[in-house]
């Protein structure tokens, strides 16, 4: 008789149970099956009228119908839960391709971006950098130089003078002289800096513009003319990619012998073109073996040291590099030009 | 230098294709710029000599001429040029000639006579536009010879940049020298030796006196008369040669002396010898002599040092420069005095530099001719003028060399070589190549080479020279590519270097674009943007580019607000940039440079996102920038923003800007630009704007901690206040009022809110503080701070004799 009254509370709770319970009607089920005055409390209060051989089979049966039940209940409200919460997650769908949220950040001059990574290169082969001044006396600029007074190169680049006497450097040259002045060798340095030359700012020219000049000095012997051809190869290789350049002989006052670094053109990759002007070759950079005269200006004795020399112009190395062709860029400042640069420095290509 | 190398082959014969000349050429040092390959516009065109003229039987107008054209034979041609006459060299063109893209010429019949040829006008030939006549050939042209061989129309023309020290290789001559000894190949130098200087056809001798006044400046001087002189235009070659390298033809005698300059390199000058005043020639400084008319009839100014050329009554001459008109030879001159000199480069360089002069003769002479070259040229000018313009020597060549070169015998010590070059180079070839440029080479010692170098290299002076033109003329190749050891194990740091690389990266990440300006600027700018310091001096550049650029920056806010300008014409919404750079002032009267920092801000800042609103440029988004920075470099405690006058930076917001001081002493300003200069600039939105004066950061450097501490083990407990005070009282005194109550465990005091409105007060403020108190060894109790607490409200209440807003 209680046999069938659980039998019967079973098949009713399971049936009600179903897998689309909601749970307003799983609560109901809980509730009357299992609650504080649920029909299998009623029924264990009904006990003491069960034959005492036959309690044992019917409390198992009532423990093994709220275990049944129990279990079932909690399926079905995991079920639920998972329902709820794929459903909410559907809901707070994002369009992940919409741009996030931007916490701006500035980018890098492209000078100082191709000025950083000159002298990273530098650096890494053991150049320290010196800092030095953009306004100087004509012995610094000049007469330390080996120019002399009339001398036709002082033609080749033609000066601002400020009122007061001084000049605006024309070259970073004179960086060599202020550091062999204040120090001894062996030296291996490169010096940046803004320079000045009597140019209006066009496709081509600037009358303010930024140059690298880089020297090492040691003992007679120790830093030839092939230890300058293996350093400014090695940074062409490093900062341009290329192990196609030359070194051609040339004139500046200040070193003896002197040369020019050519690199295959970039834009036709040696095969000659218009900007090359047809020779395949584009030049590069100044260089040469530091002249005596120049020793002699910072009280080295040109018997005991010899050293190299060399300058480069940084936008038109960078012009080469980027694949620009006019100066006006660099000082223009537009936007649209400078946001294409990075946004950190360092890091060589 | 324009070198055509049919003129280089009178001196060398090197068979190599000119891609491989111009090639060896750039390697040493002789760039070629360009190689211009230039071709005849005819062919089958022969020199002839005009035999007999006769009227044409048909026609007034016309003759019938017997010519003679060699082995190519006689012809008879109907010609109509006024100017053939028999005797006459000219260029005929026979029967299937091909004269620009006429079809080939064909026999014709004229007025009934027929023409076996055509003698040809420059026209014709596709030289000029010159039809008047026919081209009147020299009588040196070749008999049946190809004209166009003999006008040099088939010819290369290498345009070769000379650098300033090779003045030597501003000739063909010295370019020919050079090819020689880049293809060992052997040079012809033309003899040059004075022909038997007879006189004048007519028996007038003239006798040329020289004397030098100033021989400091010319340290020789040679001179030679010529007459019976017939003035005239040159021959067609000759004037071809002057036009290939660039020059005008003007007549024979100053063709001839141009011609021997670009040949020889020695710049040559004729007198009307009638002109010169007793004969003689007086090399002296200009001295009183303040005015000078030159060639071209301007009235020149001198100066006391300039170098004159004159005779016993007048200057005839800037010596080097340029002629005078009161002895220029003209259409008349039948008595010339040619000029072979020496002059020192830095006089002709100074007098064509102040006179802004600038002549072929001046910038050989700049650059140092041959210092033994001048009666060479004197002689090859002289026998050009006998062939080209019947002169006669009518005087001996008068030479005068007051200071005689000093011999230069260089040592050259190869194993000085090898350590400087860094490669062998065998004794052999460096003898040979030295050789090669004209220097005389012997052996000194063992290893050592003793080695004269030629009259006109005055550019190889030591040792080193000599190396370079060993190292040179091997193209550079002998030397190897090594890497060199390092000096140091590490490089020193460079801390400047370091600190502004710093400070970009701060910048950077505060969202602002680097910029790069111009230093130089507008006087009206510098006054406005009158930098950090007020009263600066702007420095003033003495020969500036214009107007507009006339001084150098005080300040880089012009920059930045024109970029800012160039942006917002260009489609921009919002600029914010920063730049670093040099900025130049006047201290005393020194020009001073100083690195300084400056940044613009304009439109919608920081943030950007769909949706969302962000934040508008404005004092405290670029002050937050700046504050950002003085905690990266860890000064923020000794920086004090202080209300400016507006006196002091009136391109400022009277009320929206402040100077920045450290330890008390200005070293920035930051604010919003004043709404005038904003109007100026056409702005809508405010612009806010910073700048730093570095050079005193710099010292500092980018260091910001030294010592850490471990975090607090304890809790922190926070109390309020706010306080009513005026409206203009500054937060940061607030701040520092409640710190100075010297409360016990108060570890920080922070302004988080500033109210004015109803609540308040007209006039007054609430300003709402965070108190937070802290025990290093216990977890504080409520009691305890509320203690604390309560004292200190009442505290800074007196102190502020401010109201405490409930």
């Amino acid at each position: 008789m209680m046999r069938e009254q659980l039998e019967e509370i079973r098949r009713r709770a399971m049936a009600e149970l179903a897998d689309d319970a909601g749970e307003a009607q799983i609560d109901a089920v809980r509730v009357r099956v299992l609650g504080r005055s649920g029909e299998l409390t009623e029924i264990m209060r009904g006990m003491r009228e069960v034959p005492n051989a036959e309690r044992p089979a019917i409390g198992q049966l009532i423990n093994q119908i709220k275990g049944e039940v129990e279990a079932r209940i909690e399926t079905l409200s995991e079920k639920l839960k998972a329902a709820a919460l794929s459903k909410s997650l559907n809901e707070k769908r994002l369009d992940v391709t919409l741009p996030g949220m931007r916490i701006a950040r500035g980018h890098l001059h492209p000078i100082t971006d191709i000025l950083e990574k000159m002298l990273q290169i530098f650096e890494s082969m053991g150049f320290e950098v010196a800092m030095t001044q953009d306004i100087e006396d004509d012995f610094h600029n000049f007469a330390a130089l080996n120019f002399t007074p009339h001398h036709p190169a002082r033609d080749m680049q033609d000066t601002f003078y400020l009122e007061g006497g001084m000049l605006l450097r024309t070259h970073t040259s004179n960086g060599q002289i202020r550091v062999m002045e204040k120090r001894r060798p062996p030296l291996a340095v490169v010096c940046p800096g803004r320079c000045y030359r009597r140019d209006d700012l066009t496709v081509r020219s600037s009358p303010m513009f930024t140059q690298i000049e880089g020297f090492m000095v040691d003992k007679r012997g120790r830093i030839t003319m092939a230890h300058l051809k293996g350093v400014l190869t090695e940074f062409a290789r490093a900062f341009f990619g290329t192990t196609a350049v030359r070194f051609r002989a040339s004139y500046f006052p200040f070193t003896e012998p002197s040369a020019e670094l050519d690199m295959h053109c970039i834009l036709c990759d040696g095969a000659g073109c218009p900007v090359c002007k047809h020779s395949g070759w584009t030049e590069v950079l100044g260089c040469g073996m530091i002249h005596p005269n120049v020793m002699r200006a910072v009280q080295y004795d040109p018997d005991e040291y010899q050293g190299f020399a060399f300058g480069m112009g940084v936008e038109r190395t960078g012009l080469l590099k980027l694949g620009v062709d006019d100066m006006r860029l660099f000082f223009e400042n537009d936007l649209r030009f400078l946001s294409q640069f990075p946004a950190l420095s360092g890091g060589v290509r | 230098m324009k070198l055509p190398l049919s003129w280089m082959r009178d001196f060398v014969s090197v068979d190599a294709p000119v891609e491989e000349i111009s090639r060896r050429l750039s390697y040493a040092g002789l760039v070629v710029e360009n190689v211009e390959k230039l071709t005849p516009g005819f062919a089958g065109v022969f020199a002839a000599r005009v035999l007999n003229v006769e009227k044409h039987p048909n026609a007034d107008r016309l003759n019938l001429c017997d010519v003679d054209a060699g082995q190519k034979g006689q012809f008879k041609v109907v010609c109509g040029a006024p100017n053939v006459k028999a005797g006459m060299m000219a260029p005929l063109a026979l029967v299937g000639a091909q004269l620009g893209k006429q079809p080939p010429l064909e026999a014709a019949i004229i007025r009934g006579v027929r023409s076996e040829g055509m003698l040809c006008s420059e026209r014709e030939l596709g030289l000029s536009q010159e039809q008047a006549g026919i081209l009147a050939l020299g009588a040196d042209a070749p008999l049946g010879g190809d004209v166009a061989a003999y006008l040099h129309l088939d010819d290369t023309v290498l345009d070769v940049e000379i650098t300033p020290n090779r003045g030597d290789c501003l000739s063909v001559l010295g370019l020919a020298r050079e090819v020689a000894a880049l293809f060992a190949a052997r040079l012809r130098a033309p003899r040059l030796r004075a022909a038997h200087s007879a006189g004048s056809p007519d028996g007038a001798r003239f006798t040329v006196s020289v004397s030098i006044d100033a021989p400091d400046l010319c340290p020789r001087y040679a001179a030679l008369a010529m007459t019976g002189i017939k003035i005239g235009p040159s021959p067609a070659w000759l004037k071809r040669r002057l036009e290939l390298c660039g020059m005008r033809a003007l007549n024979n005698v100053v063709d001839a002396t141009n011609y021997v300059m670009l040949e020889l390199g020695q710049p040559l000058h004729a007198f009307d010898f009638g002109k010169i005043a007793g004969g003689k020639i007086i090399v002296r400084r200009a001295g009183d002599t303040r005015e000078f008319v030159t060639l071209d009839n301007l009235s020149r100014t001198l100066d006391p040092n300039d170098l004159l050329i004159a005779d016993g009554d007048k200057p005839l001459a800037i010596a080097g420069v340029m002629g005078g008109l009161n002895s220029e030879v003209g259409d008349c001159t039948g008595t010339i005095l040619l000029e072979s000199a020496y002059f020192e480069p830095m006089t002709i360089a100074r007098t064509a530099r102040r006179l802004g002069l600038r002549s072929e003769a001046s910038y050989r002479f700049e650059r140092g001719v041959d210092r033994a070259g001048q009666v060479g040229a004197l002689i090859r000018a002289a026998e050009l003028i006998r062939r080209i313009a019947r002169g006669r020597e009518a005087s001996p060549i008068a030479d005068f060399e007051p200071r005689k070169a000093e011999p230069r015998e260089i040592a050259l010590d190869l194993g000085a070589m090898e350590s400087l070059l860094g490669a062998a180079i065998p004794p052999t070839v460096a003898r040979s190549r030295l050789k090669s440029l004209g220097a005389q080479v012997s052996t000194r010692a063992k290893g050592v080479l003793a080695v004269v170098p030629p009259s006109f290299r005055s550019d190889l002076a030591e040792q080193a020279d000599l190396i370079e033109e060993v190292a040179r003329l091997g193209g550079l190749e002998d030397i190897p590519a090594l890497l060199p050891e390092r000096v140091n194990p590490l490089a020193p740091v460079n801390r400047e270097r370091e600190f502004l690389k710093g400070t970009r990266e701060v910048m950077l990440g505060c969202g602002l674009t680097e910029a790069a300006t111009i230093a130089f600027i507008a006087p009206a700018d510098n006054a406005r943007f009158s930098g950090i310091q007020a009263a600066t001096r702007p420095v003033k550049v003495t020969n500036p580019l214009s107007a507009e650029l006339s001084e150098l920056r005080v300040s880089l806010m012009p920059g930045l607000v024109t970029a800012l300008r160039f942006n917002l014409n260009r489609e921009a919404r919002a600029f914010h940039a920063f730049e670093m750079g040099k900025t130049f002032r006047m201290d005393g009267d020194a020009a001073t440079e100083h690195h300084h920092l400056a940044a613009v801000s304009y439109g919608a800042y920081a943030l950007w996102a769909i949706g969302e609103h962000s934040v508008a440029a404005g004092f405290f988004s670029i002050k937050g920038i700046l504050e950002t920075y003085l905690e990266a470099i860890g000064i923020s405690s000794r920086v004090a923003f202080k209300a400016l006058e507006s006196a002091d930076a009136p391109f400022l917001h009277p009320g929206r800007s402040a100077i920045v001081t450290l330890d008390d002493a200005p070293i920035g300003l930051i604010g919003e630009l004043h709404p005038a200069e904003a109007m100026r600039l056409d702005l809508n939105d405010p612009c806010a704007v910073y700048e730093l004066d570095l050079s005193g950061l710099i010292a500092y450097g980018f260091s910001p901690r030294k010592t850490f501490q471990p975090p607090p083990k304890y809790p922190a407990i926070r109390r309020d206040l706010a306080l009513v005070l005026d409206r203009n009282f500054p937060a940061d005194m607030v701040v520092k009022a409640i710190r100075e109550c010297g409360a016990s465990l108060l570890e920080s005091v922070e302004v988080f809110d500033v109210y004015e409105g109803t609540a308040v007060a007209a006039g007054k403020k609430s300003v709402a503080l965070a108190c937070r108190y802290r025990a290093k060894d216990r977890t504080l109790t409520d009691e305890e701070v509320n203690r604390i607490h309560t004292v200190l409200i009442e505290q800074a209440r007196m102190r502020l004799g401010a109201e405490l807003r409930q």
